[in-house]
């Protein structure tokens, strides 16, 4: 395909520009997005497992509910029962509430003992996964505008460049597309073998990634687009307005749950019912939100499929499961939530999207050291200004952010042992990580920081299996094990990656001390630093 | 460049392009989305269901985005930025007349 040269130029120009711009942002983005694709596996591998009280017999759970409602009554406003092996029967915030991130939420667990009396507790919340979320949607960026974080809506922008970098990337693809897509030349350099690189995964990931540039957007900037809707809808309403019931219903009528669960199936026949949310229950507009899952359906929300229901009417609000009166209009933007949580796979998708998530991450961070290469100055020993600006903030940046995480990771059995708030360790020991990786990145040099924190990066991964074997070996630290089929699949993970950063260091090294002089990698052979001296003086 | 067809000289103007994708393009793009919701199917001058009403509007937002951005991509394909104010402006105001006469008459 012949595209004119000048149009090409502009395009190269414009995906040049848009990916520097929002190719840090974005990888934070990506890698966080990976991690949390097993967000439910985070948190069951990071709660010590006597925080959750022992599952109910399913004919057990309206008697523990009422018997919960008798003796705190407050739970009345909304609570969770899940129906899931290791989680508690029944939950609710004593303080904070599901909708928002706070961290020191505290959540009561109620159970029945043997003889059926009724056992309960409070425990505050591992956030661990949320954190990572956190970090995923906003890339760290504290603050609140409206009632959104700050760096949601800087990911929105970024999110507009990322798109305007997909199309015009494919634009200067288009004309060799034929010829080098399967190419990957290791001969030719390394600025063509991370070229190569970085446009197979560009173009085989296409769709992943425009339905990651779309979504993102949408999330960020749905108020605005619905205020301008209203404009365009003149006197007609966006939506309707829930008419609230004329009475106010009472706990104490509230149908058995086996009656509310009997029609959800007659909803939504194929699918398992995981959690049952209660909330408003005496009020003029109670809610039963329910949370289902089929192995056989294409799941839309991050973990499940949900529909509404008021739970003394049996009146259903809305499903993402198309079975009511959506058309087809519910089918196509329930898709699109799917397409972005990735949960519509079974396990199967869920590494899928890992997968690619870990890809767009190495597609940015390739997309970064590709525009270093090209600018590589082949006569001098020292780079230019901005070269090295910018080697250094990729390297600060990416590694602070995937340090600051591991850390997290692997201190979060060990601060159990103390009486901290977890939650405010883990905000603590990731800006220190990132911050420090930073710094280091502009002071130290970037090479010599990749390399260490490369190097620390793979022995925080490899320590969390290791502290599942050391917890094995001296039970008495009151350390738990890897307990759990997905718990050690995750340590393992964490083995092989942690392994995978280890050998990155040695390659980084090799690069470092021993590879081309006019690199921005290039800190010179500890042998004979008198050709860096030289370059220095210069 | 190429003489034969008389190829006007091509203008990169970033700033000027870049705001008329960015305006335009959503202009254009919430005009289209508004056409959309007030002619095509399941129209706002139809009575539906609250259900049905709230699947539609959403969809309406999620319509907005892809249009405005696939605008915005391809506004640097114009020679210079007039004409894309040009293009893009008159094409946003004839859908725009279009929007406020289905609304009228339905």
């Amino acid at each position: 395909m012949k595209i004119r040269s000048d149009i090409l130029r502009a395009y190269q120009y414009i995906h040049t520009w848009t990916g520097i711009t929002a190719g840090l942002l974005l990888f934070i983005g990506f890698f966080a997005g990976a991690i949390t694709m097993f967000a439910p596996h985070i948190d069951k591998w990071a709660t010590p497992p006597t925080v959750h009280l022992p599952q109910v017999q399913s004919e057990q759970y309206d008697a523990l509910i009422r018997a919960v409602f008798a003796k705190y009554p407050e739970s009345q406003n909304d609570v969770k029962i899940s129906f899931e092996q290791g989680h508690s029967p029944v939950t609710w915030y004593q303080q904070g509430n599901p909708r928002e991130l706070r961290l020191d939420d505290q959540l009561w667990h109620a159970s029945f003992n043997s003889t059926e009396e009724l056992i309960s507790h409070t425990r505050g919340i591992n956030e661990l996964s949320s954190l990572v979320d956190y970090l995923h949607r906003s890339a760290g960026l504290v603050g609140e505008v409206g009632h959104d974080h700050f760096g949601v809506y800087v990911l929105g922008v970024a999110a507009i460049l990322y798109f305007l970098a997909l199309v015009s990337g494919l634009i200067l693809l288009l004309p060799s597309l034929t010829k080098s897509f399967f190419a990957l030349r290791t001969n030719k350099g390394a600025s063509r073998f991370w070229l190569d690189t970085h446009n197979l995964i560009g173009i085989t990931s296409l769709p992943f990634h425009i339905v990651i540039a779309v979504t993102v957007i949408v999330f960020a900037f749905h108020d605005f687009f619905y205020a301008g809707l209203v404009k365009i809808y003149g006197d007609k309403p966006l939506f309707a307005r829930q008419m609230p019931a004329t009475v106010e219903f009472k706990v104490d009528n509230l149908p058995s749950l086996n009656e509310i669960m009997a029609r959800a199936k007659v909803y939504a026949p194929d699918h398992q019912i995981t959690e049952i949310n209660l909330s408003r229950l005496n009020s003029k507009m109670p809610s039963a939100s329910i949370q289902l899952v089929s192995d056989q359906h294409m799941l839309r929300g991050p973990k499940s499929d949900f529909l509404f229901m008021n739970p003394y009417t049996f009146e259903v609000t809305t499903s993402s499961i198309t079975n009511g009166d959506q058309g087809i209009w519910g089918d196509i933007v329930t898709t699109m939530f799917g397409l972005h949580f990735g949960s519509y796979g079974g396990e199967l998708g869920r590494w899928a999207y890992f997968i690619m998530g870990i890809l767009g991450a190495v597609l940015f961070y390739t997309g970064n050291l590709l525009w270093i290469e090209k600018r590589r100055q082949q006569t001098l020993p020292v780079q230019s200004k901005s070269s090295r600006f910018m080697g250094k903030l990729t390297v600060g940046v990416a590694m602070g952010s995937i340090l600051g995480v591991a850390t997290s990771f692997a201190l979060t059995k060990w601060i159990v042992l103390t009486s901290l708030n977890i939650n405010q360790i883990y905000m603590w020991v990731y800006y220190s990580c990132f911050i420090l990786t930073l710094l280091a990145s502009f002071l130290f040099g970037m090479s010599q920081t990749a390399v260490v924190s490369q190097r620390l990066i793979a022995v925080l991964c490899l320590s969390l299996p290791a502290t599942s074997l050391f917890a094995l070996c001296l039970p008495s630290l009151s350390i738990w094990p890897a307990n759990e089929f997905s718990s050690v699949v995750l340590e393992l993970c964490a083995g092989v990656i942690g392994i995978i950063f280890w050998h990155m260091a040695n390659k980084t090294k090799q690069r470092a001390y021993y590879g081309d002089q006019n690199s921005v990698w290039y800190v010179g052979d500890k042998n004979s630093t008198s050709s860096i001296k030289l370059s220095l003086s210069a | 460049m190429n003489s034969v067809f008389k190829q006007k000289k091509f203008k990169s103007q970033w700033l000027g392009k870049t705001i008329t994708g960015l305006v335009l393009g959503l202009g254009l793009s919430f005009a289209l989305v508004g056409l959309f919701a007030w002619i095509g199917a399941d129209s706002l001058s139809q009575s539906l269901s609250n259900e049905r009403l709230l699947w539609r509007t959403q969809f309406s937002m999620w319509l907005i985005t892809p249009i405005w951005l696939l605008i915005f991509s391809f506004v640097y394909m114009f020679n210079s930025a007039k004409q894309a104010v040009l293009w893009l402006g008159s094409a946003t105001l004839v859908v725009f007349i279009m929007l406020i006469v289905a609304r009228g008459i339905s």
